[in-house]
């Protein structure tokens, strides 16, 4: 674990790409509640470079809690429930803030030569939160109750092919497959895949994170404090960390704004910049893989003609769609996912946008006079809506008419989700196979494309079987050309994460897992004095 | 928007034979109300269907073009939500809306008008069974009907004409009502009847043309109120959806930047105010002019 | 002769709560969604699924599964909802609270002031200053509570003035009245939604009961003047006016929603939004239902005092 870095002020450099452009107003109009704050002013200073200062209070604000949010270390789902996963669970492994797997509980995770049985050796000397130690029965516990077939959880999906999960020695645990799979450090590797004790119950839920569960009222506030028996060596430094769940983005920035939550995650990204140039705020900005795709179902007209397809990607410009949707705080996509994976390609030439292209593309497939299609589109994550009316003014130019169908989420999730002909999603970073098994092999879970191809399927399972990790990210880049050239995605970008906080809160790192406020590891966050 | 009591105001005395047309209008214009009214109105209807034609040369964008990043200063009102001119859009986004309002009043004036005439006319059970169901749909306010119905149905613009209009009926069925009663023992109405016209020609030739004044304060209040209703569903993403440019929609889309770029919200919550303030001082002019007794003051 | 009337009024009343009931029932069966695969996620078993069906009756026909809702709402069971996988009660409870503490606070505002301006206007008749009354009350009667709320926001919150929130963010679990700041200017918006119209109607009647012969005779007895308008005029005046104060009330009901939504106030009309987007439907059956209740009530007591206000039939009575 690095120390915690001295707080960054990204803030500064975002600002001067378009200049102060206006916001001179806005920074004045911004302090909407300037006058009941109880933060310190924008002149004063704070110590937040040295030795960590231990005390104090964390508050965080968050948006999408609801009466439905847990603490179950297996059954995440919204934001909140990522935040208090992470700090009061440890799986075996975890990715950094540069997307590298670490060790976590386990110091080694080791598959055979066949890539069918992996080994786990477990940390030493690792207690819960309760005080007893962490055991092997521990881990197969955990992967029995994540796995059960009657109440599959969160990363499940991804473990398809594991057979059983046995104790081979005081400190080691093989994981047995009934397919070769060389990729499973992945999969395991999910801030869903903690590690809990055996009889876990979620009501008291006891694990081996930096902080343990003090109360917790879904859908409004959870308190966190320090766990003494963590195994760490950074943190936690803060006495308490306080996450708030507020209805909404104007509500989490006011309360930002007046300082009655010291850092809140993801700000619309159109507002970046005004709160960035505010004198006591700090913007975290991190480059991430998350994804958010225009999907085209590979087996329904009109997207059944690949040359359709392609024409639909070629229409897409796609810096606009970066600055109008993210307002620039996104990176180019190349139709592929997996851009953290170190075997994207990246040498596959940039699609850009071909008006005269797509047109030829769409006479070819009988379309030459415009082609009409219908787009459904939900507010299932910021960006969403706002790219399909950005898609469907740019598709105009090749006379393709899209005509947006904006549904609620939950029918957009509902009987009919995967089903669509032409819809969106969105995804979160992860690596080339992993997203390959849970949407684009034929029985994947979400292969909303239903893309099904006898050789991508192979290349697949060629890869997951392949240890030799140059030969891997050959079979992988196969496998990538055959979506860059036919698959049913539109990739048009990767969304940054941006998070804000107050300046006297150090050890905020920017982190490229799309978890957000540098992956939730309040560990390493710590409050600065006023000096 | 409330209950309108200027229907009950003590001022407007019960309506008699034919007024006509013109006269009303002359007296609409005489009141300073009147003509504010007229004016106020006239400038949003003008800016509704002239607008459209206007924002491409006027701007340089259509409304559904890009012209900068999201909430930018540039141009003359900035821009919204996805970077598209703000003014393009504002003068794009008043002319569903007033459609919409038109033709819900238009639906709720002809049934409501039609179900109060028949309950008049008819009497007995009829009346009973018209003006109960009128009760119940009363009993359930006009906001949670249409976030049930437009849930059920989804946001589309025929359901959200049908929605505020059926919504109006009762209201304005108990106005018609009412004033049919008032008129239909007359004693042109008796004779009508003595001498076996037809009903219906009874009710179109000589009751319609004589309840006409109530009804057309009636028409005026509804119409305000469905302007009202319908930019609220599209505030509350209920109405008119994206990317089309709708004064409602707008203040929906960007007020999460009403503090850094407040045009997108306060252009079109200006428009509106100024619309439903002109059909509001119209429908008290004319409720005024149509009481045919000295108007106070 | 008041009590069979008020009775009757009291039948009608339930009968139309009832027929309302149906109407709500109704539309939230045609809401497309499947409640339990909502609460259960996407991964579920199909025997779960059916097991919490069973559980919630919703294998029974339609009409057995109106009157265990029925029968619910009167036992307080208002069912379960599918968001929060909670009771509806235990969810609604709180937000009831804060939403009646918002109507109650506007009431308070606006019920007097609308009646005192109407008795200024309505003594300043032909003046300046009614007329500058009567031109606000119809232009304010006229807007919609949105365009109202976002004036205000750019007022004080915003632009101009910056002194007060723009939306209400109470830390999470702490009652709205904490900070009392954040409940201004949504009081305020319903206060000048409801107001104009009782000052309206205030105006009309006070103006009304000025010019009646008996007012006149006590001018004409020498009685003095404040006496004249606050012995003898106002108590005539109060009737018709009670009504449409009764009218206003019920308005709120309704009105809070689009206000709520507005400043993000965590109340029944924010919950009643996000039920009807998660397609909650336990929660948009109760929601709808308390306001409907609500409505009627109201509208029932503007009824009663109608009738005791009515002086035939007090007299009658008497």
């Amino acid at each position: 674990m690095p120390e915690p870095e001295h707080r960054r002020r990204p803030g500064a450099h975002r600002l001067s790409r378009r200049g102060l452009l206006g916001s001179g107003a806005a920074l004045g109009s911004l302090g909407l509640l300037a006058a009941c704050s109880n933060g310190a002013g924008g002149g004063e200073h704070f110590q937040v470079e040295g030795p960590p200062r231990k005390g104090g209070i964390l508050r965080v604000g968050l948006t999408g809690g609801s009466a439905a949010d847990t603490a179950d270390a297996h059954s995440p789902v919204n934001n909140g429930d990522i935040a208090r996963t992470v700090n009061l669970y440890d799986p075996l492994l975890m990715r950094d803030d540069d997307y590298v797997l670490r060790p976590r509980l386990a110091t080694s995770f080791k598959p055979n030569a066949a890539a069918t049985v992996w080994t786990a050796t477990l940390r030493t000397g690792v207690r819960f939160s309760d005080g007893s130690p962490l055991e092997p029965e521990d881990v197969v516990y955990t992967f029995k109750r994540i796995t059960d077939k009657k109440d599959p959880k969160v990363i499940a999906s991804g473990l398809t092919m594991l057979d059983d999960v046995v104790k081979t020695g005081p400190h080691t645990v093989e994981f047995r497959l009934s397919e070769p799979n060389s990729v499973l450090d992945d999969q395991i590797g999910q801030y869903a895949g903690g590690i809990v004790p055996r009889g876990y119950d979620p009501k008291k839920p006891i694990g081996t994170g930096p902080f343990v569960l003090e109360s917790f009222a879904p859908g409004e506030s959870t308190v966190l404090k320090p766990n003494p028996h963590y195994w760490g060596k950074t943190g936690p430094f803060v006495d308490e960390v306080r996450l708030l769940s507020f209805n909404d983005d104007d509500a989490v920035i006011n309360a930002l704004l007046s300082s009655q939550v010291d850092a809140v995650s993801q700000i619309p990204l159109a507002l970046v910049e005004v709160i960035g140039s505010d004198e006591r705020m700090a913007i975290l900005n991190s480059k991430t893989g998350r994804w958010m795709p225009f999907t085209m179902r590979v087996d329904r007209p009109p997207f059944d003609d690949v040359r359709v397809r392609q024409a639909f990607r070629l229409v897409v410009d796609r810096q606009q769609m970066i600055d109008q949707v993210l307002s620039g705080f996104g990176q180019l996509g190349n139709d592929m996912y997996g851009i953290l994976d170190p075997a994207y390609p990246k040498d596959i030439p940039q699609r850009t946008q071909d008006i005269a292209k797509a047109k030829e593309l769409l006479a070819a497939a009988g379309h030459g006079n415009g082609l009409k299609v219908e787009l459904v589109t939900a507010p299932i994550q910021s960006g969403v809506v706002e790219a399909a009316q950005v898609f469907a003014q740019q598709a105009k130019a090749a006379d393709i008419d899209v005509s947006i169908r904006r549904v609620d989420s939950t029918t957009f999730f509902g009987d009919d989700y995967l089903q669509w002909d032409f819809a969106q999603d969105f995804w979160n970073s992860r690596n080339i196979l992993g997203q390959t098994v849970a949407g684009t092999v034929k029985d994947a879970p979400f292969n909303e494309t239903h893309w099904d191809n006898p050789r991508f399927e192979r290349l697949a399972a060629q890869a997951r079987g392949e240890l030799d990790e140059a030969k891997r990210a050959k079979l992988i880049r196969q496998g990538q050309e055959m979506l860059f050239d036919e698959g049913g995605y539109i990739i048009w970008g990767f969304a940054n994460q941006v998070d804000a906080y107050q300046k006297y809160v150090a050890g905020m790192k920017e982190n490229a897992t799309g978890i957000p406020l540098g992956g939730y590891n309040f560990n390493r966050v710590w409050i600065g004095e006023v000096s | 928007m409330s209950t309108h009591i200027l229907t009950s105001d003590p001022t407007g005395a019960p309506p008699r034979t034919s007024s006509k047309p013109p006269g009303v209008l002359r007296r609409v214009w005489a009141q300073s109300e009147g003509r504010v009214g007229i004016v106020l109105t006239a400038v949003v209807v003008v800016l509704a269907v002239f607008g459209p034609l206007l924002a491409a040369p006027l701007t340089g964008y259509t409304p559904y073009q890009f012209a900068d990043r999201p909430f930018a200063h540039s141009g003359v009102f900035g821009t919204d939500n996805l970077g598209r001119s703000v003014l393009a859009r504002f003068l794009d986004g008043g002319r569903l809306l007033l459609l919409y309002s038109v033709l819900a009043t238009a639906l709720g004036m002809v049934v409501g008008g039609a179900l109060g005439m028949l309950a008049a006319y008819a009497r007995g059970w009829l009346d009973s069974v018209i003006m109960r169901l009128n009760d119940i749909v009363l009993a359930i306010p006009q906001l949670v009907f249409a976030l049930l119905a437009i849930t059920v149905l989804g946001p589309k613009g025929w359901v959200l004409v049908v929605v505020i209009g059926l919504t109006h009926a009762p209201r304005i069925a108990r106005v018609a009502r009412s004033a049919t009663l008032r008129v239909i023992n007359e004693d042109y109405i008796r004779a009508a009847e003595m001498y076996s016209v037809p009903r219906w020609r009874i009710i179109g030739r000589e009751i319609l043309p004589n309840i006409a004044g109530p009804l057309s304060v009636e028409a005026g209040l509804r119409l305000t109120y469905s302007i009202g209703a319908i930019a609220s569903l599209s505030f509350l993403g209920l109405g008119m959806q994206p990317p089309t440019a709708d004064w409602g929609l707008m203040i929906n889309e960007n007020r999460i930047a009403l503090s850094v770029q407040p045009w997108g919200v306060l252009l079109s919550v200006f428009a509106i105010a100024v619309l439903t303030i002109g059909t509001n001082l119209l429908a008290d002019a004319i409720a005024r002019a149509t009481a045919q007794t000295t108007v106070e003051e | 002769m008041i009590a069979k009337l008020i009775a009757k009024r009291l039948a009608v009343s339930v009968l139309i709560l009832l027929a309302v009931s149906v109407i709500v029932f109704a539309a939230t069966l045609l809401l497309p969604g499947d409640p339990a695969r909502a609460i259960l996620g996407q991964q579920a078993t199909p025997e779960r699924i059916a097991a919490l069906n069973e559980q919630m009756h919703l294998d029974q026909p339609p009409v057995v599964r109106y009157f265990l809702w029925l029968g619910g709402l009167f036992t307080g069971d208002f069912g379960l909802s599918t968001s929060a996988n909670a009771p509806v009660a235990v969810l609604l409870g709180e937000r009831l609270g804060n939403s009646l503490v918002l109507m109650a606070l506007a009431a308070l505002i606006s019920v007097p002031v609308g009646i005192a301006v109407g008795i200024f206007s309505a003594l300043h008749r032909g003046r300046r200053s009614d007329s500058a009354v009567t031109w606000v009350t119809l232009a304010l009667a006229a807007l919609p509570e949105f365009v109202i709320g976002i004036g205000l926001i750019t007022l004080f919150a915003t632009s101009v003035l910056k002194i007060l929130p723009a939306v209400t963010m109470s830390p999470p679990g702490q009652p709205v009245w904490l900070i009392p700041s954040q409940l201004v200017l949504p009081t305020l918006t319903l206060a000048l939604v409801v107001a104009p119209y009782i000052a309206r109607m205030m105006r009309a009647t006070m103006i009304e009961v000025l010019d009646s012969g008996y007012i006149e005779m006590a001018r004409l007895k020498g009685v003095p003047e404040r006496r004249v308008i606050f012995r003898h005029a106002l108590p005539h005046a109060i009737g018709p006016v009670a009504q449409v104060v009764a009218i206003q009330l019920a308005w709120l009901a309704g009105g809070v929603v689009v206000v709520e939504f507005l400043f993000r106030f965590p109340g029944m009309g924010q919950a009643l939004i996000d039920a009807v987007n998660y397609r909650d439907v336990a929660v948009v059956q109760a929601v709808s239902m308390i306001v409907a209740a609500v409505y009627i009530v109201v509208n029932l007591a503007a009824d009663i005092i109608g009738i005791m206000a009515d002086p035939k039939l007090r007299s009658a009575a008497a």
